[in-house]
């Protein structure tokens, strides 16, 4: 009859489907370690190296100003000023000034200055995790970098496009180097004359949300 | 329903021998899949745990994960050592506010012996900023003072003021031993459940003292420095094996890390320890993830062979459901007491298996822990195990109703006289 | 005029499939305390007969009244409740479920109807008592009642089986060659055993049986052959 044919059907159904979830396991595990398909580095396939996170406008109320790191830079600050100024056509090869203008645009985007009006701002911003301090697998420290892979292969930010977070609550467990995430808080803008050593931002009691690819938080922050 | 519950369960004990076998298989399968899970959860754990507000791990360039395990781990050996001016240099950088050099090549009994500063029981944490404590005693002073882990004074039975000789060598046996220079312990360290509690602490000086009279990795024959003329040459360490590194601000990691990368006199890496170890998770997550999908597949068998163990009962028990449906049994009745005997088997192996992991776990705990330096925590289940636990019930719980199915069609087809 | 416990009327049934009726019966009556002798051999259309009796089979064709409720209207769940609530059943062997005990065995019939087991209790006994005193009655003696069902011999099986048929004083008694398996001294005694019982009970007994020596002692006896006019017609064939 129908219902036993459907019924019958359905077991079979189930039962497929919870071995095919055990061999989906499996088969992810081997192709991994046969090389086949995602090698184990970049296992973010949707961020490559470079990849800033889109910031959509929104109309959102909320007393916490979406920033953009462009926004924690002074506005007058041109490391690369000195370095445009120079006339390549005009040099010689391995010209000292050549080098030594790098070198000064390279310390300079070491020794980065801060925006010293964003200290005590509330904001939100989405970046990239550079995990420092994990317990029990939560995270509860950790640097927030403008951009994918900012410790592999590409130079590192300066130290203006880096965020200090202390997370209010340590971050669920799972998340790991390089996830995206929004960090909603008051930011403080320390200039370089502290016992610190050098310049930088903090957050501290933040708020940190997982990064949806469409722009927007779906979820109302709490609290918010 | 209740009643059918007490047949379902008699009527499994009576074929106890049976289903005690299918019971078994699927205890062990059971034991083994949440075992899985659970050794790797802790080993992480311990790693994770391992070292705590330490911003940078320098050593000579090699891969981020050889140099954390042999740096931090004690596993495995450095590729090659850095020179001592070089860790001055580190040192003397104005963004770095302590640094821990260490230095290792020798062993004790199969234990790793590290040869450090007196900044290692200032600077070193584990865990949650835990810093080191010691249960007795204190930091070496003299030359040749040592500073042992939980672990090794507990496995070799040491207590303050023993004499301990080092060996050689990582290798365990048959090393060569520094037998002319004995140490005195003079520290013992409180458990860390870290690494920490199967090393051996010398000074970095001491370090150079024993192998001074050694050339090219062994004793110049006839030759020899006795100890107490040690001090009349220069002990001042050549070079060092690892740097721990801890930042005055740690959002100036990237620049330290740029700037050891690219330190002109000998190439040397430097790794935020965060991100190395999330790098190992995820080389050693591809072999767990395989041997999870495996013990995974051997709880399926197991599941399959209850559900043939039952459907082979069936033919045998055409008259006693006849005999149930006589008395006002429905099918759906005969249907739900094969199903339950199914849940109950799986129930009972689930539990069983759970048990035996509890007590494999505890039996070889200690000895796990004094070998590798992991704590396996012998919990009877943890939170997030429930969620694997739940998706092998839920499947055990779909596998038993085969036979109640295959129970209910024969029930109706047979009606109250089945021909056998 | 009473009512008729059983009434059968124009019954037909055909399994799936077959191409023929293997039952086809005009009537068939039956009052309370009726106790009938229905001699069938095998091939006769007695395991039909008794599986629509039983309600898990639906004839084609006719109707089937028990205690005045038509079997064709209830839904199949609602059959077995009444089975269970009215029909004591009792098998040719192999009646009692081995990993329970003789008592229990017995209980089966009132753990499924609520009905049964009120009725077992009505003097005022318990459901053990009334156990006991079924089991007195059929011969079973004391050390017999806590051994493995296992360990019973056929003839003490198949009292045990009666007592499970008679507990809570069902209306319908339905027995298919339950002595075909013992030997020919205690087929009589089994006889008057259940006999005494349903005569005391007003129960109404169907007695299947191949063995028409065992007819004497019944208030009717039918023919299942020349009662259903499919075998009839078949045999004419």
């Amino acid at each position: 009859m129908q219902t036993r044919r459907i019924f019958h059907s359905a077991i079979i159904l189930m039962l497929s489907l919870s071995s095919l979830a055990v061999n989906a396991g499996a088969l992810d595990g081997l192709s991994r370690y046969m090389g086949i398909g995602t090698p184990p580095d970049a296992k973010k396939t949707e961020y490559r190296v470079g990849d800033r996170l889109e910031q959509k406008p929104t109309t959102d109320k909320s007393p916490y100003k979406e920033i953009k790191w462009d926004d924690l830079m002074p506005k007058d600050w041109d490391p690369t000023s000195d370095f445009k100024k120079l006339d390549f056509s005009k040099m010689k090869d391995s010209d000292p000034r050549a080098q030594e203008a790098l070198q000064h645009l390279r310390e300079a985007w070491v020794n980065a200055p801060i925006e010293e009006s964003m200290n005590g701002a509330r904001i939100r911003i989405p970046g990239f995790i550079v995990p420092l301090e994990v317990v029990r697998h939560q995270i509860t420290e950790f640097l927030l970098v403008p951009y994918f892979g900012a410790c592999i292969h590409v130079p590192p930010p300066p130290s203006n496009q880096i965020i200090h977070v202390f997370p209010a609550k340590p971050l669920k467990k799972g998340m790991e180097s390089m996830d995206a995430v929004w960090i909603k808080g008051e930011l403080e803008a320390f200039p370089s004359d502290t016992e610190m050593g050098s310049a930088g931002y903090r957050m501290k009691e933040a708020n940190v949300k997982t990064y949806v690819p469409s722009g927007d938080c779906p979820c109302p922050f709490p609290g918010s | 329903m209740k009643y059918l519950i007490s047949l379902a369960i008699r009527s499994a004990w009576n074929r106890k021998l049976t289903l005690g076998l299918t019971l078994m298989s699927i205890a062990l399968s059971i034991a083994l899949f949440i075992g899985v899970e659970r050794v790797r959860q802790d080993a992480e754990d311990s790693f994770a745990q391992s070292v705590s507000g330490t911003d940078l791990v320098v050593g000579a360039r090699t891969s981020p994960v050889q140099l954390m395990l042999y740096a931090v781990f004690h596993i495995g050996d450095a590729t090659n050592n850095i020179h001592w001016k070089t860790f001055l240099d580190i040192a003397a950088n104005p963004s770095v506010a302590w640094t821990i050099p260490v230095s290792m090549g020798d062993s004790h009994h199969g234990f790793p012996v590290v040869g450090t500063s007196t900044d290692y029981f200032a600077h070193f944490h584990y865990s949650d900023s835990q810093p080191l404590v010691f249960s007795s005693g204190k930091p070496f002073a003299g030359l040749f003072d040592a500073v042992i882990g939980a672990e090794v004074a507990e496995h070799l039975g040491y207590h303050l003021g023993d004499k301990i000789i080092l060996s050689h060598g990582m290798g365990g046996i048959g090393l060569a031993e520094h037998a002319d220079k004995p140490f005195t312990i003079t520290g013992i360290l409180a458990r860390t459940g870290t690494p920490v509690d199967r090393t051996v602490h010398v000074s970095l000086e001491a370090i150079e003292a024993i192998h001074l009279d050694w050339q090219g990795g062994a004793k110049i024959p006839g030759f020899s420095i006795p100890a107490q003329y040690v001090t009349k040459f220069d002990l001042t360490p050549k070079e060092v094996t690892a740097i721990l590194v801890g930042l005055k601000n740690r959002a100036a990691v990237f620049k330290m890390q740029r700037y050891v990368n690219e330190y002109q006199t000998e190439p040397l890496l430097a790794v935020l320890p965060g991100v190395a170890l999330d790098q190992l998770w995820q080389v050693v997550g591809i072999a767990e993830r395989a041997l999870l999908a495996v013990s995974g597949m051997v709880v399926v068998v197991g599941l399959c062979g209850l559900v043939a163990v039952i459907l082979a009962s069936l033919n045998e028990r055409r008259r006693e459901l006849a005999i149930l449906r006589s008395v006002g049994a429905r099918p759906l009745d005969v249907f739900l007491l094969l199903s339950a005997e199914g849940l109950f088997i799986t129930l009972s192996g689930t539990l069983t298996g759970l048990v035996m992991l509890t007590a494999i776990t505890a039996t070889f705990a200690p000895m796990i822990q004094s070998h590798y330096g992991l704590m396996i925590a012998p919990t009877f289940i943890s939170y997030d195990e429930l969620g694997l636990l739940g998706i092998v019930i839920g499947v055990s719980l779909l596998a038993s109703l085969a036979p109640g199915y295959s129970a209910y069609k024969l029930s109706l087809s047979d009606g109250l006289t089945p021909r056998i | 005029m009473v009512n008729p416990v059983i009434k059968i009327e124009n019954l037909a049934f055909r399994y799936p499939k077959a191409d023929s009726f293997c039952l086809d019966i005009q009537e068939l009556h039956a009052d309370a305390g009726d106790r009938i002798f229905i001699y069938g051999h095998s091939g006769s259309g007695k395991s039909t007969l008794l599986g629509l009796l039983g309600g898990v089979l639906s004839p084609e064709r006719g109707t089937i009244s028990l205690l005045g409720h038509e079997l064709a209207t209830m839904s199949s769940s609602d059959r077995d409740r009444f089975r269970a609530d009215h029909i004591g059943f009792i098998f040719q062997q192999f009646n009692l479920i081995p990993y329970l005990s003789v008592t229990d065995n017995v209980l089966l019939s009132c753990r499924f109807s609520a009905r049964r087991s009120d009725r077992a209790i009505v003097s005022g006994n318990t459901l053990q008592g009334e156990v006991a005193r079924l089991l007195d009655h059929l011969d079973i003696a004391m050390e017999l009642r806590h051994r493995p069902v296992t360990k019973l011999s056929v003839g003490q099986q198949q009292r045990v089986a009666a007592a499970r048929a008679l507990i809570g004083s069902p209306e319908i008694v339905i027995a298919d060659e339950p002595t075909s398996a013992l030997d020919a001294e205690r087929q009589k005694a089994f006889l008057d055993l259940l006999s005494r019982e349903c005569i005391a009970a007003d129960t109404t007994l169907l007695f299947v049986s191949h063995d028409r020596r065992l007819a004497s002692g019944f208030s009717r006896e039918i023919d299942l052959s020349s009662l259903n006019r499919a075998q009839a017609s078949q045999e004419a064939a």
